[in-house]
């Protein structure tokens, strides 16, 4: 150490983890590396979360909204002073750039790893960010400042984009096309900032509409040095959230490259900053570089950065913090293969990115890659936190090994319990224009089919049918107290085997299998395809289906199953879900499915206490075709509901007047569900 | 622990097993008629309706993956009536409860009763009372074949007795009307604890429509009469009225749930594992010609769990293979032959049966006999003495005792094995199997003797030629009325099985006498010391 430092460094020996989920995780992981204590907290609603496991020692913060819990400076700072603690890292998002409470840990004595709280109120605010940029010789292109109501700057080159000074997420941002809008969208940015975060400052900057997100590592150190740890490019995003991130950027050009690193490492050293931060960049076609933000803290997307530099940047933070110099120099670090990764969420991206709540099943995901989760089996995803369940990461030589990685982990990925956006990960990962690289933050909307999510091909999804069928019957026969001995569908006069049919769902479609099997000898013969029906004449249809031949070994969840002599590997797990059955779950190397066995019998109780028909499957109200008051006779269609992609016509079981009806065109329906009230007493 | 001897890749192994299949082969071709024996243009006729055969309603109503043990699959066979004589009768899982189900098949003279229909269904009964199974009903039957009404109407009363008996005993009777159950028929609905109707199907009357007119001159629509409706609102018949087909089977199952059966036997108590032979071997171990000998150890060895078995007085009667062992976890008692019945035999059997007794352990009877040993030595050894022994314990047993034919089942050797007439709760048999007072060849010599004899007596020269000829018909005809499919057309058991099935069947079989209490007998006949 220089002896003239003013700094003396002091070894961290524990630190309070002012987070929850992966973020926590990860930085316990290198913290017990490192031989440093770990302290969590948590939040009622975390109680039996992960990240509080993972810690020697965890605080109990009471509450369960964000505000009520993580939140809470008094709180985090009294955890960390009780339970001995030297150092608090804040993660990200929560406290990680509140200057409050950098200056709140500080001032308890014990040291807040990230930059001072100088630095996070002044890059925190974007007018001031941008000004220093400026300053520093960041390249940038200029802003306006603007107060609602105030006078607005003329002549602006449309489009701009309204942005809140302390924004973020997207929020308190507006794209403005046309002057003439300019004044609402600063009007509305404005308040909804000041709702969001107690600013109503605004700016205006100029739109590049299809620009890349590109952003840099920089990493300080309280004696003056900054470094960069190059670029990551994160310009696949939906609402302005990152989906996927990278590094470096594909196909970047060179002098564009040392322009970012170069600017983002000038601004660092032009605040003297300390710590990890990221300077955000969005990157025009022609190259023009715009000037976003600077993070001051460690990102979602940090991982990247680490498997392409080999470096541990929660490792490097904390040395900062302890009052070390950095441990490399610029010209030490060395930049290694490409890395992706994506961010596995609990949302449905078919539906909107519609949020998806529950519990986790099963999640486990291939050591292949590297994965940073916050959850496991029996975690409970909520709407209180925010729906990142895990990070993946692919690190190869060349991009597209790490892409092909990253494809063949998210497939044979087991997640269930919820929604999650993996499949939609895979497709963007295996599509065309993205494998090419250079993608810009537009991608994902001229994309849509990708949301849609990958499917397995058809020899897989046979695969599956048949893992699921054989799991199901293998529990079915456990589940006989009686005769569990016997083969499955055991019989003495075959007259067929044992037919299910099952609708399969895969993020927006749900298909409808059937599937006859039976047990012959050490293996099974198995049809696929719909068995033969009666005709109008009573005969039954011809049977074009062929039957193969079936071996199948389960070790418990796993299941090796050789169709024709081909076999795949499908691991089938069953999720009982709510009292209407069991959802079965298959996923092998070609991805995942989701799996109902449809009811064998329909509840007609409703039906036959004269109230009225129900419905006979969970499907959608496409057509209603009577009202109150009408009078119907017996077998008038009343409804039409579609249920695994057919059309079911629902009829008056005799002559009656309709009394309500229940549903409209476009309700969902669930079985059972009384569709029209009829009154069969006073039809005649 | 059993070691086979057997050599499962020898030609004369390879040579009995495809003998063994062609036998089974014969058998199999006759089940897969079964289904659709009533003829295609009936049986699409029926599909028509919207209604589903009998064996595919049983599918719907039977636990998914479950087993289904048909009994007397090929009743009628060899008869003027047809193989399975209209109806289908067998044990199966509903609802996690084993329940005995018969169904009508409504494709064959309208579901209506023959003569081989009563027998059938009243050897059901029996099972359905021995063994305490709840019993559904899926009924839909044009009442007595009439023509056929003499061998029918008199003794096919006591199906309705039984009914209610069983009911008296506290075994659940439910009843689905799929269709018409008319007349006599209609107390099958009236007899049952529980009955279900399908709407616009199910109809039950004492006299139908013509009957009506002609009777009283009333002039009324069979809906009216006694359909489904009317019964369930206004007489009071139908205890539940079912939207359609799929609906009763529905409302059936709710109703064995709801029974929450009790098992009364003690249930599996060893571990069920499986025997160290492949059961596949099982075809290849007993002689597809029951005239060549074989041992039936070689059948254990494939049947028992894990193959184990505690062979009881292996030294003595030696033709007689007793010891303990269990199938499926259930303990068993298994006794079977390696040939004919001697003195030995039949005391250390009855010493056994006593035994078995004692423990409350269930007998499985193997039956590979050609009868009891004849001739002065035999005689002078007291074979009649100790053949009573043997009858006297097996006739007083109270355990249960299950029968598997596995080769002959001669004479009196049937008797003292538990045949038929002994009242066992299960006969399955092989399709080798022969039963009959003796073997063709020996009843065909001995009627030849006697007619030399009654020749000689009245001083009358044999015609050598026609007497051969007799002797080849009688043979002929013998052979052919002890075959398997001749004795299971007769009911005299309750269906052959493929041989390697048999460790199952004979599980599902234990598992079902396990529904009734398992007890042994402490009280016999007089000994005949």
């Amino acid at each position: 150490m220089d002896p003239t430092d003013t700094v003396p460094a002091t070894p961290i020996r524990r630190l309070l983890v002012a987070n929850r989920g992966e973020i926590a995780v990860r930085i316990a992981r290198t913290a017990r590396r490192l031989g440093i204590g770990t302290v969590g907290i948590y939040s009622d609603a975390d109680r039996a979360a992960l990240h509080v496991d993972v810690m020697d020692v965890a605080v109990a913060l009471g509450g369960s909204t964000p505000a009520e819990s993580y939140l809470r400076i008094d709180a985090v700072v009294d955890a960390a002073v009780r339970t001995g603690c030297d150092a608090v890292h804040p993660g990200y998002g929560f406290l990680a750039e509140n200057a409050d409470a950098a200056r709140a840990v500080e001032a308890a004595g014990l040291r807040w790893v990230g930059p001072t709280p100088e630095q996070i109120t002044l890059l925190g605010d974007k007018i001031a960010a941008k000004r220093t940029a400026g300053a520093a010789g960041v390249p940038t292109t200029p802003i306006h400042e603007v107060t609602p109501g105030g006078p607005l700057p003329s002549n602006l080159a449309m489009p701009v984009l309204v942005k809140a000074a302390a924004g973020g997420g997207g929020r308190g941002m507006r794209v403005v096309t046309s002057a003439d809008d300019l004044a609402s969208a600063v009007e509305s940015a404005s308040r909804e900032a000041a709702g969001a975060f107690g600013d109503p400052t605004v700016f205006i900057e100029a739109y590049i509409e299809n620009g890349r997100h590109i952003e840099v590592q920089i990493m300080g150190d309280a004696h003056g040095s900054v470094i960069h740890l190059g670029e990551r490019d994160c310009s696949v995003q939906r609402r302005n959230q990152k989906v996927i991130e990278e590094s470096p950027a594909p196909g970047l050009d060179g002098a564009v490259r040392r322009a970012l690193h170069d600017g983002a490492v000038a601004l660092a050293r032009h605040v003297g900053y300390r710590g990890a931060g990221t300077v955000e960049f969005l990157v025009a076609d022609d190259g023009t570089i715009t000037f976003l933000e600077v993070n001051t803290r460690l990102q979602v997307e940090h991982p990247v950065t680490e498997a392409v530099t080999g470096l541990d940047l929660v490792e490097m933070q904390l040395a900062v913090a302890e009052g070390r110099p950095l441990p490399v120099a610029q010209d030490d670090v060395r930049f290694s293969g490409h890395a992706v990764e994506v961010r596995i969420v609990a949302e449905d991206p078919a539906s909107g990115w519609l949020p998806s709540t529950g519990t986790i099943t099963g999640f486990s995901i291939d050591d292949t890659v590297r994965c940073d989760s916050g959850v496991r089996p029996g975690s409970v995803i909520s709407v209180d936190y925010d729906s990142l369940l895990a990070k993946v990461i692919a690190h190869a030589p060349e991009r597209h090994g790490a892409l092909a990685r990253l494809a063949a982990a998210l497939r044979s990925a087991d997640i269930g319990g919820v929604r999650t956006d993996a499949d939609a990960l895979i497709a963007i990962v295996t599509e065309p224009d993205f494998v090419a690289g250079g993608v810009d933050t537009g991608y994902l909307g001229r994309h849509p089919a990708v949301l849609d999510g990958d499917r397995p091909h058809a020899d897989a999804m046979a695969a599956h049918l048949v893992a699921v069928s054989l799991a199901r019957a293998t529990a079915n026969r456990s589940a006989d107290r009686h005769w569990g001995f016997a083969p499955a569908g055991w019989r003495n006069v075959a007259t067929r085997g044992q037919r299910v049919t099952w609708s399969e769902t895969a993020g927006p479609h749900t298909v409808e299998h059937r599937i006859e099997y039976r047990r012959s000898g050490d293996s099974w013969q198995v049809t696929l395809g719909d068995w033969p029906e009666p005709g109008p004449d009573g005969a039954l249809g011809d049977d074009t289906r062929t039957t193969c031949t079936v071996r199948a070994t389960s070790d418990g969840e796993t299941w090796s199953v050789e169709i024709d002599g081909t076999r795949q590997r499908v691991r089938v797990v069953a999720e009982h879900e709510t009292s209407a059955g069991v959802t079965w779950r298959a996923t092998s190397a070609a991805g995942r499915t989701r799996w109902r066995e449809h009811p064998r019998f329909v509840d007609h109780d409703a039906e036959m206490a004269g109230s009225g028909p129900v419905a006979p499957l969970p499907g959608t109200v496409i057509a209603v075709a009577v009202s109150a008051g009408d009078r119907v006779e017996a077998n008038q269609v009343l409804m039409v509901i579609e249920a695994m992609k057919m059309e079911h016509r629902i009829t008056a079981p005799a002559d009656a007047v309709v009394g309500t009806v229940r549903f409209a065109v476009g309700d969902r329906v669930d079985m059972g569900d009384l569709l029209v009230e009829l009154d069969t007493s006073t039809s005649d | 622990m059993l070691r086979s001897r057997l050599d499962v890749r020898s030609e004369e192994y390879l040579a009995n097993r495809a003998a063994m299949e062609g036998l089974w082969a014969t058998v199999a071709d006759e089940l897969a008629r079964v289904e659709t024996i009533g003829g295609q243009r009936y049986v699409d006729r029926h599909r028509q309706r919207g209604k589903m055969l009998a064996r595919e309603r049983i599918e719907q109503l039977v636990d998914p993956d479950t087993p289904f043990l048909e009994i007397s699959p090929l009743a009628g066979w060899g008869s003027e009536f047809p193989i399975g004589a209209g109806m289908v009768c067998g044990i199966g899982i509903v609802e996690g409860t084993e329940v005995a189900i018969s169904a009508t098949d409504m494709t064959y003279r309208g579901g209506s009763s023959n003569p081989r229909t009563v027998d059938k269904s009243a050897r059901f009964a029996e099972i359905v009372e021995q063994n305490r199974l709840p019993w559904i009903t899926l009924n839909e039957s044009a009442g007595a074949d009439l023509p056929h009404q003499a061998d029918i109407f008199v003794r096919g009363g006591a199906s309705f007795r039984n009914q209610t008996r069983l009911s008296k005993l506290g075994i659940p009777t439910i009843t689905l009307g799929f269709g018409p159950a008319t007349a006599g028929g209609a107390y099958t609905p009236g007899m049952s604890d529980y009955t279900v109707f399908v709407k616009g199907r199910g109809t039950a009357y004492l006299g139908g429509p013509p009957l009506v007119k002609m009777a009283i001159d009333e002039i009324v629509d069979e809906e009216t009469l006694g359909g489904a409706e009317m019964h369930a609102r206004v007489s009071g018949l139908s205890d539940y009225l079912a939207v359609d087909e799929m609906d009763a089977l529905r409302i059936a199952r709710e109703i064995v749930a709801h029974l929450r059966w009790r098992k009364l036997g003690p249930g599996p108590s060893e571990p069920a594992d499986e025997p160290l032979y492949p059961v596949d071997e099982l075809i290849g171990c007993a002689s597809a010609d029951v005239r060549v000998p074989f041992d039936i150890r070689e059948v254990y060895a494939r049947l028992l769990d894990g193959s184990r078995f505690e062979e009881f007085k292996p030294l003595y009667g030696e033709k007689l293979v007793c010891g303990w062992g269990s199938v499926c976890g259930f303990p068993v008692g298994f006794i079977g032959n390696n040939g004919i019945l001697f003195s030995e035999e039949s005391a250390k059997g009855a010493q056994f049966i006593q035994l078995c007794n004692r423990t409350n352990t269930p007998l499985v009877f193997l039956h590979n006999i050609t009868g009891f040993m004849v001739g002065s030595k035999a005689e002078r050894g007291g074979i009649i003495r100790n053949g009573a022994k043997l009858i006297n314990a097996v006739s007083n047993s109270s355990v249960p005792h299950i029968v598997l034919m596995v080769g002959a089942s001669y004479g009196a050797g049937n008797y003292g094995m538990a045949g038929r007439a002994y009242d066992p709760r299960f006969v399955f048999t092989w399709p080798n199997h022969k039963i009959a007072v003796m073997g063709g060849r020996q009843l065909a010599g001995v009627m030849d003797i006697v007619a030399r004899n009654a020749a000689a007596g009245r001083g009358i020269e044999v015609d050598e030629d026609q007497l051969n000829a007799q002797k080849d018909a009688l043979e002929a005809q013998i052979e052919s009325e002890s075959s398997a499919l001749y004795a299971t057309g007769r009911l005299w058991d309750d269906g052959i099985i493929h041989p390697n099935d048999s460790r199952w069947v004979l599980g599902m079989a234990l598992s079902a006498v396990h529904t009734a209490e398992v007890r042994g007998a402490t009280e016999y006949g007089v000994w005949r010391h």
